[in-house]
């Protein structure tokens, strides 16, 4: 339920952030985006808070409700029946494959169409977004970070939907000293979002001051490096295809069937190579396309019945009332 | 939360701090003697941080606040996720806070944010470094909660003090799902810390570069916190290894200072222990190729996997 709610936070987040982008450039393909942040700085923030709390990260809301998903799962070896008991390892397996790939994924996202460099002179020019759409995505990314960091709060206003729903809901988590959340015991589990917070940010406060006072404060604006080629144009940035290439190769291969298919121009030919991409929707294959193939063809059976005689028609009725008639009898 | 565990646990973060560059110098120099070579002073490390803090900061034209706030925020998370793995002693004041699951998780927001300052700049060298890096983690950080997910159902408990005084108890004998768990856990050791048959941390200008393509436009300061972070992940991973398997000789909380004592020197054993065993790895094996690789993590990923649903079937109902 927790999960849920944080969905409703960050989601809307990102959709708020995305459309603000397809606004300011008008493209809705991330391989002609690209540094956005220069030309877009809140909108990025607000969306790099929603990308963070989506990919399950600590300190933001996203984490804390895997986190009890995963207490959830360590205490099921205690179920009686049989079949949950095996089913649930495989679910939490599946929960962490999840999380880990969300996180490559909104890198990607993020880091294609808010960093690098501009990919399109749209991009390049892009306007940040009006004050009221900038205040809505940054009140929710701020609460992205409160219901990670004082979890407590929302989980006890949201034990009365648990209670109707599923019957049970958590121990009052408001009573808890040190705001942390208990779920079942605090010799078993104990988590405490502040605490962590505060972990982290007196961390980077040390450490920034030491280096701060330590460190040469030196900084000078260069060239990208990139190993020592100079001046490359921008379209030689990783894209959005070549970032999730390897992912795609190593995983997509069996469930998407991703097949690759490049055409070479001969030696000689002044034509461009040509680099394809061949997706497969299992699911929809497998599944959906069947049954629609089936509905398709008793649709076309049933549609000789529109150009029958009357007499078939009276007949039809007459043997629909004695099946209806058998049937109230039998029960 | 007692003013000991505090003291405890703020002694452990500043050891932790201290150690890491030495445990780095340590592998190297332990590998280049397997190499038959001499190798760098074992305080090299140190010298190069220090040589990189003093040095200028060049930062690339198109690098935004994030390239420049990366590296304390990946430092910072490191810094507080190797803070929490017991090392010399248990009972430390933030384990009431944070338990396995959130380590784990703090190193993935230090992964999530140097991916991010990867691709900032916009090169093909940062991207390239980036997927690979978020490829191999999409299935060694899984790998690693599966691992952890074993640990906590043997314990009862995802906190890694208890985990690790429950294992020095006696009532654990031999168990085939922690042998399992090991080997996961020793493989995404090697992954997550750019070991050998996955990448390689002695090189700079290779193809097959996962993590140093990745902070490849960092210099100074900012490449000296990347630097201590990763010092440190690799003292956290061996601490861990070192906490659950090799449990014996941690203090507890309220023991005398001679335990204390006793701990620390035991601690510093059980690392370079296993310093020495991946010297011994590292140079008896040659590095993979980069599409093996997810192969590798999946062996991981399915032993873990493997160790907790013989948990899950093993047991008895209550």
């Amino acid at each position: 339920m927790f999960h849920v709610f944080n969905h409703s936070l960050f989601k809307s987040l990102l959709f708020m952030g995305s459309g603000a982008v397809l606004n300011a450039t008008g493209a809705r393909d991330m391989e002609h985006l690209g540094g956005l942040i220069h030309r877009m700085p809140v909108t990025a923030l607000a969306f790099l808070a929603g990308c963070i709390a989506i990919s399950a990260l600590p300190p933001f809301n996203g984490f804390v409700s895997e986190w009890l998903t995963f207490q959830a799962i360590l205490v099921s070896p205690q179920l009686a029946e049989w079949i949950p008991r095996l089913l649930v390892p495989a679910v939490g397996a599946t929960l962490a494959c999840s999380a880990a790939l969300a996180a490559a994924c909104f890198v990607k996202a993020f880091g294609i169409s808010f960093l690098g460099r501009p990919r399109s002179s749209a991009a390049a020019t892009a306007r940040e977004t009006d004050r009221w759409s900038l205040a809505a995505m940054l009140a929710l990314a701020l609460l992205c970070l409160l219901a990670g960091i004082l979890p407590g709060f929302v989980i006890d206003a949201l034990a009365p939907v648990t209670q109707m729903t599923v019957g049970a809901h958590l121990a009052p988590q408001a009573s808890q000293p040190w705001l942390r959340i208990v779920p079942i015991d605090p010799a078993r589990s104990v988590y405490n979002g502040l605490l962590v917070f505060t972990m982290i940010a007196v961390a980077a406060a040390t450490t920034a001051l030491t280096v701060r006072r330590v460190a040469s404060h030196a900084l000078r604006r260069a060239p990208a490096w990139d190993c020592g080629f100079p001046e490359p144009s921008p379209a030689t940035q990783y894209t959005a295809g070549s970032f999730a290439q390897p992912i795609l190769r190593v995983f997509g291969s069996v469930v998407f069937r991703a097949r690759e298919h490049l055409a070479m121009p001969r030696p000689g030919e002044r034509g461009a190579a040509r680099l394809g991409v061949e997706l497969h929707d299992t699911l929809w294959e497998v599944f959906y396309q069947p049954l629609a193939a089936a509905v398709d063809a008793l649709a076309e059976r049933l549609n000789r019945l529109q150009f029958l005689t009357i007499r078939n028609y009276l007949t039809l009725v007459f043997s629909a009332l004695v099946l209806l008639l058998v049937v109230v009898a039998a029960t | 939360m007692t003013p000991a565990s505090w003291l405890t646990q703020i002694a452990q973060a500043l050891a932790v701090l201290a150690l890491a560059p030495l445990l780095t110098g340590v592998s190297r120099a332990l590998r280049a003697r397997l190499l038959r070579r001499r190798g760098p002073a074992l305080l090299q490390p140190y010298r190069d941080l220090l040589k990189l803090v003093r040095k200028e900061v060049v930062v690339a034209d198109s690098a935004s606040w994030l390239f420049r706030a990366a590296p304390y925020l990946v430092f910072a998370s490191t810094w507080v996720a190797a803070a929490l793995v017991p090392t010399f002693a248990t009972g430390l004041a933030w384990s009431a806070a944070a338990d396995l699951i959130v380590i784990v998780a703090l190193l993935g927001t230090a992964r999530f944010l140097l991916a991010l300052a990867g691709l900032d700049v916009g090169t093909s060298f940062g991207g390239l470094g980036s997927s690979r890096e978020m490829l191999f983690a999409s299935l060694a950080e899984p790998a690693m909660l599966m691992a952890v997910f074993t640990l906590s159902l043997l314990a009862g408990s995802t906190q890694l003090s208890s985990i690790s005084e429950f294992l020095v108890s006696a009532a654990v004998g031999p168990n085939i799902s922690l042998a399992l768990a090991l080997v996961a856990l020793i493989i995404v050791a090697l992954a997550e810390n750019a070991r050998i048959p996955v990448d390689n941390p002695a090189t700079h200008l290779e193809l097959t570069m996962v993590h140093e393509a990745m902070v490849l436009e960092y210099s100074g300061r900012h490449l000296a916190l990347i630097e201590a972070a990763a010092a440190l992940k690799l003292l956290l991973y061996l601490s861990l290894i070192a906490c659950v398997f090799l449990p014996w000789g941690t203090a507890v909380a309220g023991a005398g200072p001679e335990w204390y004592a006793l701990g620390l020197l035991a601690w510093l054993a059980k690392l370079a222990l296993l310093a020495f065993a991946l010297a011994l790895f590292e140079t008896a094996i040659a590095k993979m190729r980069v599409f093996r690789v997810p192969e590798f993590l999946g062996v991981a990923l399915m032993l873990g996997l493997l160790a907790t649903i013989l948990l899950f079937v093993s047991r008895v109902p209550q």
